[in-house]
């Protein structure tokens, strides 16, 4: 990664006394492609419209190449957004509203210095086609927006910013409105875009996977704070606390003791695990994924338990296992039947210590575990979504 | 039983629609009758529409209407767009209070709007006054008007403010049906808030704006009530003078101007309809349109640009002529603002007057001198001539409403007859120049009565119940009875006064009274609807016209006789345009063709003497006598008669006490 190119510096922001960003700090690289992730109300969206200038800081700094922009209008930051559902003009066909950023702007004139002229509808096409050619729609210059599929307008509405040749592409949620199978393929295009305009992507969503296929960085926010910021294998293999844990994936979050380095005390058994750095004897929580725990029989288990649910998911089958009343849910590509006991032995690579945390004891219990939950998650997050940006 | 049902529920929808516009249609087909009958067909004509454009009160009130339409719709659609995206741009909770706010004023009773506005208005203008004058005093640099009357200004003022709740409540759906981060993404592309607002809020608004402007101005143009309470006394709207006109009898005029006022907002209302029908379809078959497509492309094009700018401007510049010329028509010249009665002049002599002197007449009616008083005393007028009754002249001096004229303005004053000057209500010839005379007698239809009525016992008595009209106002009311009882008309003896009561409310009783009624006696006893009413000679001769079988006596009891007279109000604006009115007015030539057309007597004594030859000059034919002696009453009827005089103001209560407990 090279220079510096955003930097956010302990922004505070309250909508009516209500905090909704917390002594926010992070920096972002040019060229990077950088996620905000997390669920809805976290603060994502309005980092990223801050960035953007639709929303201005109750305190704190942003700085763009080191110099503060937070009065900086939208209009004059060389920055540009993809919207929530596109927002594509209707009343504009597919080349005008590519044209109109460029339409929009002034430079100054080389034959009359100080003077501003626009620029040459010459320029303006060629440039305009030229991004159709990147988003691969050729020859739908002359379509209305409602004329085009999500997918067409999604890449007019990349298109529409990136004409501008911004420093940075804000992305807030592209890819919500598409249906799971184009939703892959645009993950992978963007990518791709990315990689060939040579920009920084920040890009905010709260798929945990569309964040770990694309991202250079992810930034995981909960209720206004950042909780980690890192690669994606780091969000993923290292978890900060166990908030980050269960919104990365899936996790058993386990209450343990750190007896002493490199050994950790749950259910009243002592497992060897590769952590360190803690008191002798701090409460911790203790994160093991689903896969990375193995099925052996009941007398070689470091634990045992029963299985009490069987889901086949077709690489591998989901089952819950109850250890003393606390449910785990364990990834398998061997089948055991319901009610069966089992034993589970886990490396000690498999095992990682966190410091508690104020999540500690809210997630990684799968007594509740449902595919329906799931779902009905998903919906209920995306409707909080609507409601909340409508009130901003 | 399903079937009966089914033949009786399209006869039922059937008669729903035949109520609906039966009256409509018969209103239009009457329209085109070239006789003046709403009963009788005599032939297609276009004669009243012809009328209808050489009625300068009606062009007049045209004007007014479209003006006051067209500038309110503009204002109001300007501000209400605004107000809409400022309700938009509010948190939900806020906006819904906000909307239903808005929304109240289109619930609510336009009468109680009107009214309101009007208190509104003259308690500011009251306001107004003493800040304007404490101002002026403290320094001489603007001198600001001390006295603000209701008028154009308000009138507009009134329809903007009905019209923008309508603006917000079409363009508001169309916001919110907007993507939400559209303005966003305008900025992010470079724009400023003013510039995403005309290139992306505006287009996407549009149809809503449009269709609030068409709805406003057709509510303009539609609106009685509340223009009634706000015009004040200088303008009036085509419904306002429509409304006047009807106090008579609905000429085929009234039919041909409402026809057109019917078409007008009905084409508007189909243009309304025909828009909202097309965006839909075009917003779900937007592929499928290859010309239009053509046509857009042409639009997005430079040229088109170019083009479509052209068009606004052009479109700007002609609203702006519009606008001026009407402004011009109405405003420029001198003005004076006359307020009589209902055709109560000959309108040739407003547009003669116009054409010697250039002052423009501004004139108004209203309908009973108990009207006028209450329109002046609410401070709503800014009339500069009156011509109210002798009774109310009296008060009016009495309450030193009146401004001393300035005889030396009014040569033709010397014309006026001996006999008509310096009567009881201006003894000392200070305020008033007499405008025309008459007696109340009894009016009846010789087919419907037995013998010829000779006395007021017939408004009593019982011969003809079911068949009689009695004035619907106080003091013509009671001096019928308090005439019969052989009291003077102007008695304060409270005895009196409560006989004549009780005489009169027996009559009511005992259903003598088929209604109590003012102009409406036209229309009934021309028609035949009844058979005895008490007006004024004059109006009878106009009835005669239409039905042949009428006849009119001044009782032998005697009756009552009265003057109505030219004053001018107090602090009037126009005060010299004033004088040159009363000075035409009074001249013979005038009271020659006012007499022909209003069958009242002049006070002009040679338009008196002349008034024979001249109908014989005009018609070829003889003047008959007893027609003369009708429309000006000899010494002989007059010494029998008396005229009203104001009464105290204890008397004055007793009437309105008395007059409410008749229950009318």
């Amino acid at each position: 990664m090279s220079k510096e190119l955003i930097r956010l510096r302990n922004i505070c922001m309250a909508f009516d006394d209500e905090p909704v960003l917390n002594n926010i700090n992070l920096y972002i690289n040019d060229k990077e492609f950088l996620t905000l992730l997390g669920p809805s109300g976290c603060g994502k969206t309005t980092t990223l419209r801050m960035i953007g200038g639709f929303a201005t800081p109750t305190s704190g700094d942003v700085l763009f190449d080191g110099v503060r922009i937070n009065d900086v209008p939208p209009h004059q930051r060389q920055i540009n957004t993809v919207f929530q559902k596109y927002a594509l003009f209707p009343h504009l066909n597919v080349f005008e509203n590519i044209a109109f950023g460029l339409r929009m702007q002034r430079r100054p004139d080389p034959a009359a210095p100080g003077k501003k002229v626009k620029i040459p509808e010459e320029e303006i096409r060629e440039r305009v086609l030229e991004m159709l050619e990147i988003i691969s729609l050729k020859g739908f210059e002359h379509r209305r927006p409602d004329a085009l599929s999500g997918g067409q307008q999604q890449r007019v509405a990349i298109a529409r910013a990136l004409v501008n040749r911004p420093k940075v592409l804000l992305l807030d949620e592209p890819l919500g409105a598409l249906d799971l199978k184009l939703r892959k393929d645009m993950q992978i295009e963007l990518k791709r875009i990315q990689q060939q305009v040579g920009i920084t992507f920040i890009y905010v969503t709260h798929d945990q996977e569309e964040a770990l296929t694309m991202s250079d960085t992810i930034v995981v926010m909960d209720r206004g704070s950042i909780q980690q910021i890192g690669t994606p294998e780091d969000i993923y293999n290292e978890p900060k606390n166990a908030f980050v844990a269960d919104f990365i994936g899936e996790s058993n979050i386990i209450d343990g003791v750190m007896i002493q380095d490199h050994l950790v005390q749950m259910y009243g058994r002592q497992f060897p695990c590769l952590d360190g750095g803690f008191e002798p004897n701090e409460p911790v929580d203790v994160v093991i994924r689903p896969e990375d725990i193995d099925i052996v029989p009941v007398e070689q288990g470091q634990l045992t338990g029963t299985v009490t649910s069987v889901t086949f998911k077709g690489m591998q089958y989901d089952i819950i296992v109850d250890f003393k009343g606390f449910k785990w849910l364990i990834q398998t590509t061997d089948h055991s039947p319901e009610g069966a006991r089992i034993g589970i032995k886990i490396d000690p690579d498999g095992i990682h210590v966190m410091k508690k945390s104020q999540y500690s004891g809210m997630f990684g219990d799968y007594s509740s575990f449902s595919d329906e939950y799931d779902e009905l998650d998903d919906a209920s997050l995306a409707l909080d979504e609507e409601e909340s940006g409508d009130e901003e | 039983m399903k079937r009966r049902n089914s033949t009786m529920s399209r006869v039922f929808t059937a008669l729903v629609f035949l109520f609906l516009y039966a009256p409509i249609v018969l209103l239009i087909i009457f329209s085109f009758n070239k006789g003046n009958s709403n009963t009788v067909w005599t032939g297609f004509s276009l004669d009243w529409y012809k009328s209808l454009f050489h009625n300068r009160i009606i062009m007049r009130s045209v004007y007014t209407t479209l003006l006051v339409s067209l500038l309110a719709t503009v204002i109001a659609t300007f501000a209400g767009t605004f107000a809409a995206i400022g309700f938009y741009s509010l948190r939900r909770r806020h906006r819904a209070v906000l909307n239903t706010v808005n929304s109240i004023p289109m619930m609510n009773a336009d009468i109680v709007t009107g009214v309101a506005m009007c208190l509104f208005f003259v308690a500011f203008f009251s306001l107004w006054g003493g800040f304007a004058v404490w101002f002026n005093s403290v320094q001489h640099i603007v001198t600001l008007p001390t006295r603000l009357t209701l008028g154009f200004g308000t009138l507009l003022i009134a329809h903007v403010t009905f019209n923008i709740p309508y603006v917000i409540l079409s363009v508001g759906p169309k916001l919110r049906q907007m993507d939400k981060n559209l303005v966003d993404a305008a900025q992010d592309l470079g724009c400023t808030w003013m510039q995403a607002f005309w290139k992306v809020i505006l287009p996407e608004i549009k149809p809503g704006i449009t269709s609030g402007a068409l709805t406003a101005f057709t509510m303009s143009v539609d609106d009685f009530i509340i223009s009634y309470f706000t015009a004040g006394s200088a303008s009036s709207t085509l419904a306002m003078t429509i409304y006047g006109m009807t106090k008579k009898r609905v000429t085929p005029e009234i039919n041909a101007i409402s026809t057109l006022l019917f078409v007008t907002v009905l084409a508007l209302l189909v243009v309304v309809n025909l828009r909202e029908a097309q965006l839909e379809r075009t917003g779900r078959q937007e592929t499928r349109r290859p010309r239009s497509q053509r046509l857009i492309l042409f639009f997005d094009s430079p040229r088109g640009k170019l083009f479509r700018r052209g068009t606004a401007g052009a479109l700007a510049a002609a609203f702006l002529v519009v606008v001026v010329f009407l402004t011009s028509a109405t405003n420029a010249q001198p003005t004076v603002n006359v307020c009589s009665w209902g055709e109560y002049i000959d309108e040739d002599l407003i547009t003669q007057f116009e054409e010697e002197t250039g002052i423009m007449v501004n004139y108004q009616t209203a309908d009973s001198n108990e009207t006028l008083y209450s329109l002046l005393k609410n401070g709503g007028a800014d009339y500069d001539v009156i011509v109210p009754s002798d009774y109310m002249i009296s008060q009016l001096i009495e309450e030193d409403m009146l401004e001393e004229l300035d005889y030396s303005q009014i040569p033709n004053y010397a014309l006026i007859s001996d006999r008509f000057k310096g009567l009881t209500y201006d003894p000392e010839e200070r305020y008033t120049v007499p405008y025309a005379w008459g007696t109340v007698g009894i009016i009846y239809n010789t087919t419907m009565v037995e013998e010829p009525i000779t006395s007021w016992s017939a408004m009593f008595d019982g011969q003809y119940a079911g068949n009689v009209l009695m004035f619907r106002n106080s003091r013509d009311a009671m001096a019928t009875a308090l005439l019969y009882l052989g009291y003077s008309v102007n008695t304060t003896d409270e005895a009196e006064l409560r006989e004549a009561f009780q005489l009169l409310k027996d009559a009511k009783n005992r259903g003598v009274y088929q209604s109590f009624v003012m102009d409406e006696i036209f229309q009934k006893l021309e028609g035949g609807n009844a058979a005895v009413g008490a007006y004024y000679a004059g109006d009878y001769l106009t009835m005669l016209e239409n039905n042949e079988d009428l006849a009119f006596v001044v009782p032998e009891e005697g009756s009552n006789w009265f003057m109505d007279a030219m004053c001018v109000l107090k602090g009037a604006p126009h005060f010299d345009e004033a004088m040159a009115w009363i000075n035409f007015i009074a001249s013979t030539e005038a009271n020659l063709k006012n007499m022909d057309y209003l069958w009242y007597a002049s006070p002009n004594q040679e338009a008196l003497e002349q008034y024979p030859a001249y109908y014989e000059e005009l018609y070829e034919e003889e003047l008959d006598q007893e027609t003369y002696g009708i429309i000006a009453a000899s010494q002989e009827v007059l010494d029998r008669c008396e005229a009203y005089l104001v009464l105290p103001a204890n008397i004055r209560t007793l009437y309105n006490d008395l007059w409410t407990e008749l229950g009318i």
